[in-house]
C-alpha cells in the first residue's frame, strides 16, 4: 500500500507545515513509514510551493510522489502547476477562495475566507488539514492533533486545533450531505 | 514518540535534524558553522542543542572561520563538526587542507545544492562528489559518506566521527537537498555512544592524549611526529604525503562499505550512491515486477477504507530482466574491491548521478571490461523510477 500525497500553494501558506504534520500523524499515531519532501524557490514568501508525502505499510525506496494520489491545493497558481500528473480517481482538495475550478469531482474548502472570518488568517494550512483527514483513509484526529500541540507554543496551538476541528466538520458535514464515508472511492471505479 | 528499546526511540525527523541528533550521540561537543540553504536546520538544530549537551555553539563569520574553529576546537579536546553547501563547502577547502596534513578528525557535513557558484540554494545536486574527494590543494586522503535516507544521516553522522576518530582525518558527510530535508521515520539513541580506541595507529602527526598535556606543533607545513618542520627534507616529505594518504587507501577493507539489492543474479547492475539510490531501487523493483505499491490483503480485511487501489499497476512484466542495485554508502576512497565483486557477473552498468556524469569515470577506470552507462541530470530534480526503468530498457533492448 501507498498512497502519494501533494500539497501545492504559495510560500506562507504553511504548505510544508501540512505535510509535516500529516505525515507525523500517519508515521507517529499509526504504523506506517513516511517519507515527506519539498521543494521551494529561495524567496521567505510567496513563489510556488510544494510538499509531498508518501505512506507506506512498507519501505519506502522513492520518496517523492510516484504518481498523486491525494492532491491539496491552496492557491491557484500551484492547482494549475501541479494538477497534471494527478490521478483520475484522487482524492482533490481545493481552497476554494483562491483556486477555481467547475471540476465537480473535487473536495472544496473555503480555507482562506474562514481562516479570516477567525480573525488568523494563518490558520488557512491547518483548516485545510483538518478537512484532508476526514478525507484520509487511516489517518486519525487524534494523532495530527497531538502534532500541532507538539509543534505550537500552547496558545497558537489552541488556535491551530480550533481551525482543525473546523476543517474537519465542515468536511464531515460536505461527506454526510453526499452520503460518503471517506473521500476515496465513491465517486471512482470502486 | 513510541518507544522499542529503553535507550532507542523511533521519530520522525529531517534528513538535517537526523544528522544533528547523529552528531551529539556521536559525543560532538563544538559546533562551528555559518548558515547556509539547504544546511541550515542543522546550524539552527545545533544553537539550541549544543548548550543543552553542555557543548559550545558559535555562529562564524563565515565558513572559513568555521572551518578553522573546528580544527581548533578537536585540539583543545572536543569532537567537532560543521555543516555547509555547496558555495561554502568551497571556502572550507583550505581549512580541509590543513586538518588533513595535521591530522585533525573533523567532521564536516555538505548538503549540496545546484552549483556553481550560488546556483540553485533550494535544489538538490550531487555536483560535489569530485571537490569532496579532491577540493583542497596538495595530496591527501579523506573519507567521504553519502546517505541516501534519513536514518543514514543519522548512522553515518555516528560512522563519520568514528572513522574521523580511527585514521585522524576530515570525513566528509556528502548529503544533498533530497536527504537534508526529507522527513521519515527513523530510530535514534539517547545518549552518547563509545567507540572503541583504535587498536592502531594511522597517523604521522604527534598523540595528543587530550586533557593530559602536552607540548607539540600543530603545523601545517609536513612534519615529523613531534610537529617539526620537515619540508626542506624531501625524502622525508614524500614519506610523509605517502602515509597519510596510505593510511586511508591501505585500510579501505575497514572503510568502505556498498549496500546491495538483487544482484545475485543480475546482468544489469545500477550503481548509485545519496539519495538517487532510492529511484534506482524503485526501478530495480519495477523492473524485477517487484510490485511494492500493491494493496495488502490485511488492509482488505481490516477496513474497506482501502478497498480503492492506491496502486500503479506495472503494465508490463519486464521480470525476465535481471536489474540489481548496486548502492555505494562511502563513496571515498571508491570502494574499488567490493563493486568487482559485486558485479562479478554484470555485463553492463548504468551510473545515475545528479551532476554532469563524474563518478561514473570513477566506475568506468574500475569496471574497464564491462560497459557503463553514465546516467547524468542536472537541474535540481532527482531522477525518477520511470527515467530510471526507461534507459534501462532501452540500454537491454526491450521494446516498450
Amino acid at each position: 500500500m501507498r498512497i502519494n500525497v501533494r500539497f501545492a500553494g504559495a510560500g506562507g501558506q504553511g504548505v510544508i507545515l501540512a505535510s509535516v504534520l500529516l505525515a507525523k500523524g500517519y508515521g507517529l499515531g499509526e504504523d506506517y513509514n513516511i517519507a515527506q519532501t519539498q521543494s521551494y524557490g529561495p524567496e521567505a514568501r510567496g513563489g510556488a510551493c510544494k510538499a509531498e508525502v508518501v505512506v507506506s505499510d512498507e519501505e519506502i525506496d522513492y520518496m517523492k510522489v510516484d504518481g498523486v494520489d491525494v492532491f491539496v491545493a491552496l492557491n491557484q497558481v500551484g492547482y494549475d502547476k501541479y494538477i497534471g500528473d494527478v490521478k483520475d480517481d484522487a482524492i482533490v482538495l481545493i481552497n476554494s477562495t483562491l483556486v477555481e475550478s467547475d471540476d465537480p469531482k473535487h473536495y472544496r474548502i473555503q480555507a482562506t475566507a474562514r481562516a479570516e472570518e477567525m480573525g488568523k488568517p494563518f490558520v488557512v494550512n491547518i483548516i485545510a488539514l483538518g478537512a484532508l483527514t476526514r478525507l484520509m483513509p487511516k489517518v486519525h484526529y487524534p494523532a495530527v492533533e497531538e502534532e500541532i500541540r507538539n509543534n505550537f507554543s500552547a496558545s497558537i496551538a489552541s488556535i491551530n486545533l480550533d481551525a482543525y476541528k473546523m476543517g474537519y466538520d465542515i468536511m464531515d458535514q460536505d461527506l454526510k450531505e453526499l452520503g460518503y464515508q471517506t473521500g476515496f472511492g465513491e465517486h471512482s471505479r470502486f | 514518540m513510541e518507544k522499542t528499546k529503553d535507550t532507542s526511540e523511533q521519530v520522525v525527523l529531517q534528513g538535517n535534524e537526523a544528522c544533528t541528533k547523529g552528531a551529539l550521540y556521536a559525543g560532538c561537543r563544538f559546533f562551528a558553522g555559518y548558515p547556509i540553504t539547504p544546511s541550515t536546520e542543522i546550524i539552527e538544530m545545533m544553537s539550541g542543542e549544543m548548550q543543552k549537551a553542555g557543548g559550545a555553539f558559535i555562529q562564524m563569520e563565515d565558513e572559513i572561520g568555521s572551518a578553522c574553529a573546528i580544527i581548533g576546537a578537536r585540539w583543545g579536546g572536543s569532537k567537532a563538526m560543521t555543516a555547509t553547501s555547496g558555495p561554502g563547502y568551497t571556502l572550507m577547502q583550505e581549512a580541509i587542507g590543513f586538518a588533513a596534513v595535521t591530522e585533525t578528525p573533523i567532521v564536516i557535513v555538505n548538503v549540496q545544492r545546484g552549483g556553481p557558484s550560488t546556483g540553485q540554494p533550494t535544489l538538490s545536486s550531487q555536483q560535489d562528489i569530485y571537490q569532496a574527494r579532491y577540493g583542497s590543494h596538495g595530496d591527501y586522503g579523506i573519507i567521504v559518506l553519502a546517505p541516501s535516507s534519513v536514518q543514514e544521516m543519522y548512522d553515518f553522522t555516528v560512522r563519520a566521527f568514528e572513522l574521523a576518530e580511527q585514521f585522524r582525518t576530515p570525513v566528509i558527510l556528502l548529503a544533498d537537498e533530497v536527504v537534508g530535508h526529507m522527513r521519515e521515520k527513523i530510530t535514534i539513541h539517547k545518549g552518547v555512544q563509545s567507540f572503541q580506541k583504535p587498536k592502531q595507529k594511522y597517523s604521522v602527526s604527534p598523540s595528543v592524549d587530550f586533557f593530559k598535556g602536552n607540548h607539540t606543533t600543530v603545523e601545517g607545513q609536513l612534519h615529523d611526529e613531534l610537529g617539526r618542520r620537515i619540508g626542506h627534507l624531501a625524502d622525508r616529505s614524500g614519506e610523509f604525503i605517502e602515509q597519510i594518504t596510505r593510511k586511508i587507501d591501505d585500510h579501505v577493507d575497514m572503510i568502505a562499505d556498498i549496500s546491495t539489492y538483487c544482484m545475485e543474479d543480475a546482468d544489469v547492475a545500477i550503481v548509485a550512491y545519496g539519495s538517487v539510490a532510492r529511484p534506482s531501487l524503485n526501478a530495480v523493483k519495477k523492473a524485477r515486477g517487484i510490485k511494492d505499491d500493491r494493496i495488502l490483503p490485511k488492509f482488505r480485511m481490516v477496513t474497506d477504507l482501502f478497498r480503492r487501489g492506491v496502486t500503479e499497476t506495472i503494465k508490463t512484466d519486464y521480470s525476465h530482466l535481471k536489474v540489481g542495485l548496486v548502492k555505494i554508502n562511502t563513496v571515498w576512497p571508491f570502494p574499488e574491491k567490493l563493486l568487482r565483486q559485486a558485479t562479478e557477473h554484470v555485463q553492463m552498468v548504468i551510473v545515475p548521478e545528479m551532476n554532469v556524469g563524474k563518478y561514473c569515470r570513477e566506475v568506468e577506470r574500475v569496471l574497464s571490461d564491462k560497459k557503463v552507462i553514465p546516467m547524468p541530470k542536472c537541474g535540481g530534480n532527482i531522477h525518477t523510477p520511470k527515467e530510471l526503468l526507461d534507459e534501462i530498457l532501452e540500454e537491454v533492448g526491450v521494446d516498450e
